[in-house]
């Protein structure tokens, strides 16, 4: 089975120009900030929004094509859909709900296949509950058993941990992540979250206004973005504009240096096709930076870069430590024992170090 | 009591009740020990106003339902000016006096109205029949209906309706399944309502229906009549549209009570 096609919308200032092509028992990630337009294009192919112009195709089968005028209504397209905050229906308990797309079937049908729905999803002694009552994972389990209960061709979730808090978010990806495997049908997940992305894409497709900007694997698309757009999407902490100085074609490497007067910065990075004195930014994920006390001389990093800690900011789970190494700001990432057990705070002289190949050249 | 606030409400709760109460009192108490209460009660004037009123007030209602329903469904979705000014309008008829709505029938539908001459070449003429009084009714006693019900569906998210008509049900399936189970409460609550409200309908009644017994006197109307010629029948007749009335609250409480139970 597989899911693919193309949308095109515009509402006053914003075009939405999407396609997509998700490949069977696999799962796609649209990533972007909200107001992006990746919510619209997957209530699109949910056929909830009517694109001005498109073409949207599941399992070869043409739902909507602006061109010919085809347009299958969304309760015909048999599209196993999760909103945000899941919206289970109220007024009905648990197996009402999980059971409420199987109306045509006869009733003990319907019976099996809820309660085989209840066991997979490990909610068997929750049936004649009342949704109201549910914790925020339970409400996950039974949005998903009532999506699938009438095997959808095709699975559609939109930011499925919105409403939970981080630590059952984490506990939850991996179990979805399961959920999302056994299901043996495409994917495509809505997300701002760039771990949601990683734990639970096979492709990730990143979205900005309305557009794409880049596609494939999650951990090089979000962990070493080639693009200043992407990479400022992702959330890449350190962007250095810098300028080539040396190119080591023995050594693939080059070293990079500041653009001002004085060189400030001086990096070693991984040798791409630039010429030297050729101006690029270069990208350096904060969780790749260790901070040490003295110099580590012996040492494999190719980068070791004395500075002085300007600030330390909370970002659970662990901190962010800036260090000012002559004249540029580098963003630090580390977890809150080693913030303690090396006393880091503001005025603090230490070591920046990282290999070559954590960094990245970054096309603007 | 030391809070001055909650002094001042409770002595006003208490006046107002008192205001309410001792007319409601009085009535009863002279209407039990009237002559002719249980006369009055009989009577085939009685009988009469209570099936024309009975009969009328569920036409309207029926009529109310059927038409409201999909129109404030359709005011609780649009956002658009067009519907937000159509919005104002429906509520015109609470604010309006219901003779001057009594008159605006009469010149739509009167022999001399807008469209009496068309209806009179069809043979048809409106005023001063039980049409009328439905009509009247409809008019008056539809706002609130549509105003608890637009309310109602406004509480049910689009979302929910999304969800549903993903999992396979068709968007009239959806009403019925989600949309309407969920707004019932506020369904039922402006159906109360109206139906009271349609019940109790006078003004406008007696301007474009006129009273005619058997015909186009409800019961509000014939209390009216009966006063001018004998207090303790329109005391038997107030008292049973009282009793009506009583029933139809005591109805809408246990409605409420019920979904808030569920909730």
């Amino acid at each position: 089975m597989t899911l693919c096609g193309q949308v095109g919308l515009s509402l006053g200032t914003f075009k939405l120009d999407i396609n997509w092509n998700v490949s069977p028992n696999s799962v796609l990630v649209l990533f972007g900030p909200s107001g992006s337009g990746k919510t619209m294009t997957l209530r699109s192919i949910a056929g909830l929004v009517r694109p001005q112009t498109g073409h949207v195709e599941v399992n070869g089968h043409v739902v909507c094509d602006t061109a010919t005028g085809v347009w299958v209504p969304p309760h015909q397209r048999n599209l196993g859909y999760l909103p945000q905050e899941y919206h289970l229906f109220p007024h009905l308990d648990v197996e009402a709900n999980v059971g409420y797309g199987l109306r045509g079937t006869p009733a003990t049908a319907r019976r099996t296949r809820v309660a085989e729905l209840l066991r997979t999803f490990q909610i068997e002694g929750l049936g004649k509950r009342s949704v109201r009552d549910l914790s925020g994972g339970q409400q996950q389990r039974v949005a998903l058993a009532r999506a699938l209960a009438s095997d959808p061709q095709a699975l559609l979730l939109d930011e499925p941990f919105s409403s939970l808090d981080a630590e059952l978010r984490r506990e939850l990806r991996r179990e979805l992540r399961a959920f999302l495997r056994a299901a043996h049908i495409p994917v495509v997940l809505v997300t701002h979250d760039r771990e949601d992305a990683l734990a639970l894409g096979d492709v990730v497709q990143v979205i900005d206004r309305g557009r794409s900007l880049a596609q494939g694997d999650p951990l090089q698309v979000l962990g070493q973005p080639g693009q200043g757009r992407v990479a400022r999407l992702v959330g890449v902490e350190n962007l250095l504009p810098l300028r080539v100085e040396r190119c080591y074609s023995a050594d693939g490497t080059m070293v990079c240096v500041g653009r001002g007067p004085q060189p400030g910065l001086r990096l070693e990075v991984p040798l791409a096709d630039c010429r030297e004195g050729e101006l690029v930014t270069v990208g350096l994920r904060a969780s790749d930076i260790i901070l040490a006390e003295e110099e580590p001389r012996h040492s494999s990093a190719r980068n070791r870069l004395p500075g002085v800690v300007t600030r330390v900011e909370t970002r659970p789970p662990g901190h962010e430590v800036f260090l000012d190494c002559g004249g540029a700001t580098l963003c630090c990432r580390i977890t809150g024992s080693s913030l303690t057990e090396m006393g880091i705070r503001p005025g603090q002289p230490l070591w920046a170090v990282f290999k070559a190949s954590s960094c990245f050249l970054v096309q603007d | 009591m030391a809070n001055p606030l909650a002094l001042t409400g409770t002595v006003a709760a208490v006046l107002y009740l008192g205001f309410i109460g001792l007319p409601l009192v009085a009535l009863v108490a002279r209407a039990v020990g009237a002559d002719g209460f249980l006369d009055g009660v009989t009577s085939e004037m009685a009988a009469q106003a209570l099936r024309l009123s009975a009969m009328t007030s569920a036409i309207s209602l029926v009529v109310i339902i059927l038409v409201g329903t999909p129109f404030a469904y359709v005011l609780a979705r649009r956002r658009s000016r067009a519907y937000q000014v159509l919005d104002s309008l429906v509520e015109l008829p609470i604010v309006l006096p219901p003779v001057v709505i009594g008159v605006a029938l009469l010149m739509a539908f009167g022999r001399r109205g807008v469209l009496g001459p068309g209806l009179a070449l069809a043979g048809i003429s409106i005023p001063f029949t039980t049409t009328a009084v439905v009509l009247a009714q409809v008019i008056i006693a539809g706002p609130f209906y549509i105003r608890a019900a637009k309310l109602g569906f406004q509480a049910v998210q689009p979302d929910l309706e999304d969800v549903s008509q993903t999992l396979g049900v068709s968007p009239w399936g959806t009403f019925w399944r989600v949309t309407v189970p969920m707004a019932w409460p506020a369904l039922v609550g402006g159906a109360g309502l109206a139906l009271a409200r349609a019940l109790s309908e006078f003004g406008a009644t007696i301007m474009f229906a006129g009273n005619f017994p058997g015909r186009t006197q409800t019961m509000p109307l014939a209390i009216m009549s009966a006063m001018e010629v004998n207090l303790a029948s329109a005391l038997a007749l107030s008292i049973l549209l009282l009793v009506i009335s009583m029933v139809i609250l005591g109805a809408l409480a246990i409605v409420a009570r019920v979904q808030g139970d569920k909730r």
